[in-house]
């Protein structure tokens, strides 16, 4: 039976595939190494989390925490899809220290839930509903970053961003869609507008004008880029922030515990 | 002087649809939404597809039904509804159909006349340009309609059916048959269909009722409900809702929850559209 206080034994070996896969990345030639690691790496972390699934009883969704755990896996995966796809160098190191971030606030601060899942949640749609958000979140986090450097560069390239926003988009919508899908069958109606909807809602339309905006105006590309950050502060808006906020307190049925 | 309109004209209208809306908040007061019940709604569609057209046959003639297809009306509409929509999530939203606790409305977001016409205009904007590729039958625009397309029929069907929604709460007694149902404001509704329950029990993970589900058409439907086993009759979704918790196992009572939604499948068609147009966007390469 694994828990939370086991989480540093899978974590360190994964953190140090994807270190020294992420290092490799920057020189050129090493290609096979860098894909062996990196997927060593997730290997190691998947298991924790299929382990943590069957230990728990349930998929390991409910808490901040649990949730956290699947950002730091997708990250790496959306880094070395990207790394393969278009060869950016740094991207492996990037998505390595930001999925150590979320590792560290994990294991000096677990969330630390019981066994149960309440009966709404006890439903076939709600493992891919937020798996595929999980997803989303790293690959439009990925599209920021990409967003942060360019902004930083005299030749701005967006390609990158342009495909991580699309595929990060995609996987918003269907994540979206199965959540109306599955509301619809368990509470009886698509969308409630409750606020974790409604950031949802205001951030998907945000990435659907980052997506217009580059047909309309694709010589224009610094506002495209601070309107990605502006896509990203909403995303964690819904993601965390309404935790937080007054307006949303008590009235979603979406704030993890 | 420019000869076509750009974005900042695609602003001007958001800005004066958001000013028209103030003006009818403060004159009319909130949108009411349950004035759209059936035959309201089918009306409202049918004038919301013919404008459609015929602004569409008209485009050669009128610039602005022209300027109205394109990106850069769209995309302020867009900017529009994402902020109205933000405003509505950084401010505390009272239950629905309950009258807003200030005095410009945007505690009742959804009632809100300058959010419901900025998501009509947008509607409206992705109307058109459906059109446009609906009139230019092409492989090349499925990827587009379904994302476009699909998303204005679940707009559209999930707006206008809402007030046809029925949820109502049926409480039926072992042995006996009921017709009679109650609504969120316990109003008592006679149904054409009626329910007689033969026996409710509880199994370890699920609470089960024996049913016969009569018609007026004549239909008999004998089968079991269970929770998230919901049955459907002629358009009935009928759940398991509740029972006589005193008595658990040995209760006589079974109550059900039953969802009238004549739109659904519409709904759930631009759903699925929308679905398939997610999965294209993995595969196009270019935009």
């Amino acid at each position: 039976m694994v828990s939370w206080n086991d989480l540093w034994l899978f974590a360190l070996p994964a953190l140090a595939c994807w270190t020294i896969a992420a290092l490799l990345s920057l020189r050129s030639g090493r290609q096979a190494i860098v894909y062996l690691l990196t997927v060593c790496g997730l290997l190691i972390f998947g298991s924790y989390i299929a382990l943590m699934w069957h230990s728990l009883e349930r998929p390991p969704l409910r808490t901040m925490g649990e949730t956290r755990l699947w950002y730091s896996f997708f990250l790496p995966l959306v880094g070395l899809i990207t790394y393969g796809r278009w060869r950016y160098r740094w991207v492996l190191l990037f998505s390595t220290l930001l999925s150590a971030v979320f590792i560290c606030i994990n294991i000096m601060k677990p969330e630390i839930h019981s066994k149960e899942m309440m009966p709404a949640l006890q439903s076939p749609w709600f493992a891919p509903h937020v798996i595929i958000y999980m997803f989303a979140y790293a690959t439009t986090g990925a599209a920021m970053l990409l967003s942060l450097w360019q902004l930083s560069r005299r030749d701005k390239d967006l390609a990158g961003i342009d495909n991580l926003t699309r595929v990060g988009l995609a996987f918003l919508t269907i994540g979206m869609l199965f959540g109306a899908l599955w509301a619809k069958e368990a509470w009886g109606t698509y969308w409630s507008w409750d606020p974790k909807e409604t950031w949802a809602a205001a951030t998907w339309l945000c990435y659907l004008i980052y997506v217009h905006w580059r047909r309309c105006r694709p010589a224009s590309l610094r506002p495209a880029l601070l309107w990605q950050i502006l896509c990203f502060i909403c995303l964690q808006m819904c993601w965390w922030g309404i935790n937080y906020l007054p307006s949303a307190q008590g009235l979603s049925a979406h704030t993890y515990q | 002087m420019r000869k076509t309109w750009g974005m900042t004209e695609g602003s001007v209208v958001c800005c004066v649809l958001v000013a028209v809306g103030m003006l009818l908040q403060v004159s009319a007061g909130p949108v009411r939404w349950d004035a759209m019940a059936y035959p309201a709604n089918i009306v409202v569609l049918a004038v919301l597809l013919l404008s459609i057209l015929s602004m569409h046959l008209l485009r050669g003639k009128v610039r602005l039904f022209r300027w109205m297809a394109t990106l850069q009306a769209g995309i302020p509409a867009m900017v529009a509804c994402a902020m109205l929509t933000v405003l509505m999530g950084v401010t505390r939203q009272v239950p629905s159909g309950h009258q807003p606790t200030e005095p410009i409305g945007i505690t009742a977001m959804l009632s809100f006349w300058p959010f419901v016409l900025s998501y009509l205009w947008l509607t409206l904007l992705v109307g058109m340009v459906c059109m446009t590729r609906l009139v230019q039958p092409s492989w090349r625009n499925i990827p587009f309609l379904l994302n476009h397309l699909g998303l204005f029929i679940a707009l559209v069907a999930g707006t206008l059916g809402n007030a046809d929604m029925q949820q109502l709460f049926m409480t039926t007694q072992e042995g006996k048959t009921e017709w009679r149902a109650v609504d969120a404001k316990h109003h008592v509704h006679e149904l054409p269909i009626a329910i007689e329950l033969h026996d409710f029990y509880i199994e370890p993970r699920s609470f089960t009722s024996d049913v016969t589900v009569y018609t007026k058409s004549g239909i008999t439907v004998r089968d079991t409900i269970r929770v998230n086993k919901p049955l459907s009759v002629r358009g009935w979704k009928i759940y398991q809702y509740s029972y006589d918790e005193t008595r658990g196992n040995e209760s006589d009572i079974s109550v059900f929850e039953l969802v009238r939604d004549p739109w659904l499948p519409y709904v759930y068609l631009g759903i699925l559209m929308m679905l398939a147009g997610a999965v294209t966007l993995f595969i196009k390469n270019k935009w």
